[in-house]
């Protein structure tokens, strides 16, 4: 069982070589730290002073997050997630991957890893990017001293623990829609769609319920003075909870699915 | 003796009371008793929409079987799916490729979960001709390219049971050739045994041992290409002429056996020196002929007047 996993997940994993999901992943860890990029070099006159302070670190991890957190993490969860699964129905692909020896659940768990291996991925290409964004205008700017403070290691690590578990839950119901239908458009929506009401319901006493405002909440927790109500709940339990709950029913949705090609 | 060996007939594939309806009620199978002889070339024949690929997905477990039992390779294969899947190979109606990837990619996707030796990837190319299609994306190649590389997968793993749903859909008449071929050599030198599924039977009446007629959902026929051939009817002739109740009474005359059908005469006659003969006794009666068709009695018109009956 074991063993055709593995190469279940091999066989999926080759399969997003050049396409639009892996790109999505690189360019989107890219994009943000970027920008930063950028607006550190059009501004490179505050540098000097900026590089110096002892809070360079924490300051860079929050303004790339910002974006990252409330748009692009959310919105590319759901695009990425719903184009792994797209590759099998764009290219008439179920039919045969049905008719491989492989068990369904082999098939819907190994399809399901790679997304997260994705996700990892992303995460790891992220923190290299919030790195290169520091190390970028350090290089090109003269005067701009390499900043004094310690790489706070063991906080990031934590934050992008908690930032991966808060995504489970939009991958978990991405992955159930985007295996229902046949359509790229109705995964997507529905993401679009629930990703509104999550930015709308992090204001709302009950938005920790909404399961896509996770990662909103956990850039938004030590921020006060905003409009957001941030939940006194252990929202990564939540997420979590969440993200088994739609697993086992697109699980089951998928092995009672009555055409599989 | 010939008792005994009908007997020991071992199938490859059996469907007992195979049935199936879709969604809406609709009856697509009606007792479906497929037998596929181990070793067999099967011609599975039907026009459009008769029954031909949902049959087959039913057999690769791509639709839920709702009623019958089907067996594969002498196993069940709601019990044995996964090693029943290991040694067939499909191709299931237009072909299933990442467009994305090269043709050697889409084998490796496959291969990872064959564990077949990468020897395999160039071999089954070779066998195809796709050996130089080098770094071109599939999404570039042709459709008969992709339908030979569909082929391709379906042999990657050396499968004992090959599945093939219009597999020559898209190729030029050489591919076809090619394709026919390729098929014999795996029936003749490795015993593959291997279901054809096609809406003409010309196309592979030169490939097959064996064949089944589907149409509405009914198995019509089953059994040896010979056994097929002995349905043949006697070939005959038909004459349209501008007064059919005339050139009726001029042949009878001649002692001919004549009928008609749609204001038409039919003659179970094919010796041309008599057509000729009666054609002259019509004409001089003043009639006009305005057609004479020789209906050839071959396995395709077999195959369509069983469909048409």
């Amino acid at each position: 069982m074991l063993l055709s996993f593995i190469h279940s997940f091999q066989s999926e994993w080759l399969k997003t070589r050049c396409s639009l999901a892996s790109w999505l992943v690189i360019c989107g860890a890219f994009f943000t730290p970027l920008i930063v990029v950028i607006a550190r070099l059009v501004h490179h006159d505050t540098l000097a002073n900026l590089y110096a302070g002892k809070g360079f670190w924490n300051q860079l991890w929050e303004n790339s997050w910002e974006s990252m957190a409330i748009f692009l993490l959310p919105v590319g969860v759901v695009l990425t997630t719903s184009l792994v699964t797209q590759l099998e129905f764009k290219n008439n692909t179920w039919k045969q991957l049905h008719t491989v020896p492989l068990s369904l659940t082999t098939i819907f768990f190994a399809k399901l890893a790679v997304i997260l291996v994705m996700l990892l991925q992303f995460f790891i290409l992220f923190n290299m990017g919030i790195y290169l964004s520091a190390l970028i205008p350090y290089l090109l700017v003269s005067g701009v001293p390499y900043p004094k403070a310690p790489i706070p290691y063991l906080a990031w690590l934590r934050e992008n623990m908690y930032y991966f578990l808060d995504c489970l839950p939009i991958v978990a119901l991405q992955y159930l829609v985007s295996l229902k239908f046949k359509n790229f458009l109705v995964p997507v929506g529905v993401g679009f769609l629930i990703w509104i009401a999550a930015v709308a319901g992090i204001s709302w006493k009950y938005g920790y319920l909404l399961p896509y405002t996770y990662s909103m909440f956990n850039y938004l927790k030590g921020h006060t003075g905003g409009r957001a109500i941030v939940p006194a709940a252990n929202i990564h339990l939540m997420a979590l909870g969440y993200c088994l709950v739609f697993s086992i029913v697109s699980y089951i949705l998928y092995v009672t699915k009555k055409e599989k090609g | 003796m010939l008792l005994c060996l009908f007997f020991m007939t071992t199938y490859c594939v059996q469907t007992t009371q195979l049935s199936h309806s879709f969604a809406n009620g609709e009856k697509v199978l009606k007792d479906i008793n497929l037998q596929v002889p181990q070793g067999s070339i099967y011609g599975f024949l039907g026009p459009n929409g008769a029954g031909k690929t949902t049959t087959l997905k039913l057999l690769l477990g791509l639709l839920k079987k709702q009623q019958g039992n089907i067996e594969i390779l002498g196993k069940s294969f709601r019990e044995n799916r996964i090693e029943i899947l290991k040694q067939t190979g499909s191709l299931i109606e237009s072909p299933s490729l990442y467009g994305q990837l090269t043709a050697i990619e889409n084998l490796q996707v496959m291969q990872k979960i064959y564990q077949c030796s990468k020897e395999c990837i160039g071999e089954v190319l070779q066998l195809v001709g796709l050996s130089a299609t080098g770094n071109k994306k599939v999404q570039q190649f042709s459709l008969g390219m992709k339908q030979r590389l569909s082929i391709a997968i379906a042999l990657l793993h050396q499968p004992s049971l090959l599945i093939l749903d219009e597999p020559t859909n898209g190729l030029d008449p050489n591919g076809i050739i090619e394709i026919r071929e390729l098929l014999k050599k795996l029936n003749n030198a490795f015993g593959v045994t291997i279901i054809i599924s096609s809406h003409l039977l010309a196309e592979i009446e030169k490939l097959v041992t064996h064949v089944g007629v589907i149409h509405k959902g009914q198995l019509l026929f089953q059994g040896t290409l010979q056994q097929l051939e002995q349905r043949q009817q006697q070939a005959y002739t038909i004459i349209d002429t501008s007064d059919e109740v005339f050139a009726l009474r001029i042949i009878r005359n001649m002692d001919v056996v004549v009928s008609t059908e749609k204001n038409k005469l039919v003659l179970p006659v094919t010796d041309r020196k008599k057509i000729a003969a009666i054609n002259q006794q019509l004409v001089s009666n003043g009639l006009l002929v305005y057609e004479i068709t020789l209906v050839k009695n071959d396995l395709e018109t077999i195959f369509i007047n069983m469909v048409n009956n």
